[in-house]
């Protein structure tokens, strides 16, 4: 290959060149850290709530007016949910996974401990809870019934019996089974036991440093007069049976208002929406600068070929191949986007240190810049294609029939 | 070396039908320096492209060195170019961008030789035109005159078996043109067998022979080895007598 004399030849049209190796530059700099954080921002959405996402509703009850009794119309609510056609289980619950709010409370091995252990997220639910939310044990029991014990707001939390997550049953216990140990929830409580522990339950919060420390808390616990619900339905049936449950409660009374009816699907679409919203923009980026590039590669390219008739007819005169011609284009394109690749390479690690440094973000790994290389080489080549084979039709005559 | 018998060349627009080379047959024999003059417009640079392989024709027949050239594909033209042609044209056609030596190599590059083949092959040529020195300038560094050199040179330096020259003094001064044509006689001196365009009369009468073209037809086709010493003689005949001109008042 002739990059000697290519490379002296484009030395002596700097500025085109620059302009060119400059955007190739800029494009792998921007497009290797805008992937990264791209896939960040997926791997960060693909993490598991750890429950049925796909089958599952949530909603609440409002009551109203004089004697109304929150814990009574909580437990004739859950009895008539669980045996509507479609519903596979139900489960009251002050909140879940995904939906930004919640308790979040020490646990600790010791009363009285002076630094938390752990953090724990707290989920107030039935026995029902597992089958509910498609949780999986993966050691341990579920509640019974008789551990299930009424709740009111401001009361202590002190059950007798709690259900962790895994990921917190090993922060707590590293070294041996947490089944059957005990813990302590609050300042002067006495200690709650572990009888199971779950393989996955985030917590409500999704920017959370400790997002898999939960903790399930057997108790029917109402705000005031307001209530929550869970509901799983067989597959497939979770709209019509959410149209259902709004009708079937308001009828079994009139005393309050069903609201707040959201699949757990939309739950994780807001719970998500600024990540989404940040990866599609960056994707948009992504695709402008790429397409700018390639066409100011098509433009340039395009303006040489023109401006070079000639010599390229002469050079046909003297003997050049319409290969040879073409290659001299492919390899001209491929030592501009070099020389714009290894600044690029220089400024996409700048780049990345200056995010990390002003917004805690990790560090790109390595492969990105490389795996960059070899696309914008590709882009380089596909988008110089066009008018290189131009350049190769120029018919040699021209060395002599324009002057 | 070059021979055309009834050779035609039609070029076709979508309006007109342009018959610019028609019933051509021209015999140019190892070691000849020829002159093609005409009026404008008459077939010379037709001629001369399809001589030199840059066009196709339309009719009859053309053998370049033994090689009958119908039928070749482009690569194959390319690559008989790159090895029995050199070219000089009017407008020089040095590549701008390069320096005097890569401009004298990129013949060489087509043909494919090791670098130090090239160099020497490149300090040869531009050594015979006197440019030696001035390797590493750029055209726009030189007079039109010297830049006309290096076009020779570039075209010497594959040494090829023929030397194809359109007008190679059209965009010089007198001076200039007379240090080219000398260059030009010198390597024709050499072996190296040329055929040249010109419309300047005092050059073409330093030629071997003048091949007239009006037309597209050769009009003054003193071909027969007979009268090629009687052509040479009035050639000289002529410079003589054009050299003698300034001198009288
Ligand atoms: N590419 C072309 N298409 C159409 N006509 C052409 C083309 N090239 C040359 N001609 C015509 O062919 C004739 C001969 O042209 P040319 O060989 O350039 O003449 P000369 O070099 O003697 O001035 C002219 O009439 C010219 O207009
Ligand atoms: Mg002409």
């Amino acid at each position: 290959m002739e990059i000697r004399p290519i490379l002296s030849a484009l030395m002596r049209s700097k500025v085109s060149m620059i302009l060119i190796g400059l955007q190739v530059a800029l494009t792998l700099a921007i497009v290797c850290n805008a992937l990264f954080i791209i896939g960040q921002r997926m791997d960060r959405m693909n993490r598991p709530s750890g429950m049925n996402e796909a089958d599952t509703f949530t909603f609440g009850s409002n009551g109203f007016g004089q004697g109304y009794d929150a814990q009574a119309v909580l437990r004739s609510d859950l009895a008539l949910l669980r045996q509507l056609p479609g519903v596979a289980d139900a489960t009251n619950t002050n909140t879940t996974p995904l939906s930004q709010g919640g308790w979040n409370s020490p646990i600790n091995l010791q009363p009285r401990q002076k630094s938390a252990t752990a953090n724990t997220a707290f989920y107030m639910v039935d026995s029902h809870a597992l089958g509910a939310f498609g949780l999986r044990l993966v050691a341990g029991r579920n509640f019974k019934d008789e551990e299930v014990m009424p709740m009111d707001q401001g009361d202590r939390i002190q059950p007798s019996a709690v259900i962790v997550t895994k990921p917190l049953a090993e922060t707590l216990f590293p070294d041996s089974d947490a089944v059957g140990k005990q813990v302590y929830l609050g300042e002067d409580s006495p200690p709650s036991t572990i009888v199971g522990v779950v393989e996955r339950m985030q917590q409500p919060w999704i920017d959370s440093s400790t997002i898999e420390y939960s903790t399930l808390i057997p108790a029917f616990m109402p705000y005031g007069n307001y209530s929550r619900y869970l509901v799983r339905t067989e597959p497939g049936r979770r709209d019509e049976v959410m149209k259902a449950v709004e009708q079937k409660l308001a009828e079994a009374n009139s005393g309050r208002i069903i609201g707040r009816m959201r699949s757990m699907e939309q739950t994780r679409a807001d719970a998500y929406a600024g990540d989404r919203a940040m990866a599609i923009i960056l994707g948009t980026v992504i695709v402008a600068l790429l397409l700018v590039t390639a066409l100011g590669i098509v433009g340039m390219a395009s303006f040489w070929v023109a401006q070079r008739t000639r010599q390229i007819g002469t050079r046909r005169a003297l003997g050049a191949t319409k290969g040879d011609i073409l290659r001299y284009f492919q390899t001209e394109n491929f030592v501009i986007t070099t020389i714009g690749l290894l600044v690029g390479g220089v400024l996409a690690y700048a780049l990345s240190l200056w995010l990390m440094q002003a917004y805690q973000a990790p560090r790109l790994p390595w492969y990105y810049v490389p795996v960059g290389f070899a696309c914008l080489w590709l882009l380089g080549q596909l988008a110089v294609l066009g008018p290189a084979l131009r350049a190769s039709r120029v018919p040699p005559a021209v060395a002599t029939r324009s002057v | 070396m070059l021979k055309m018998t009834h050779l035609q060349k039609v070029y076709r627009t979508h309006l007109i039908e342009t018959h610019a080379l028609r019933d051509f047959s021209i015999h140019v024999r190892e070691g000849e320096f020829v002159a093609v003059t005409g009026p404008s417009g008459s077939g010379k640079t037709t001629f001369l492209n399809i001589a030199g392989l840059l066009e196709e024709f339309t009719g009859g027949e053309y053998q370049l060195d033994g090689v009958d050239v119908h039928g070749l594909n482009d690569d194959q033209r390319s690559r008989l170019r790159n090895e029995k042609l050199g070219f000089i044209f009017q407008g020089f056609n040095l590549i701008p961008d390069l320096n005097l030596f890569d401009n004298v190599d990129v013949p060489l590059r087509y043909r494919g030789y090791g670098a130090a083949e090239r160099k020497k092959r490149i300090e040869d040529a531009l050594g015979r035109v006197g440019l030696a020195s001035r390797m590493k300038h750029y055209p726009s560094e030189l007079s039109g005159g010297q830049q006309q050199r290096v076009a020779i040179a570039r075209a010497l330096a594959g040494s090829p078996r023929l030397l194809l020259a359109d007008e190679p003094t059209g965009n010089l001064d007198s001076l200039m043109a007379r240090g080219v044509m000398e260059l030009l006689e010198e390597i024709n001196r050499q072996g190296t067998t040329i055929v040249m365009v010109t419309h300047d009369p005092e050059l073409a009468a330093r030629a071997h022979r003048n091949v007239h073209v009006i037309d597209g037809q050769v009009t003054d086709f003193d071909s027969e080895p007979a009268l090629r010493a009687g052509s040479r003689e009035s050639g000289i005949g002529n410079r003589e007598s054009v050299q003698a001109a300034p001198v009288s008042p």
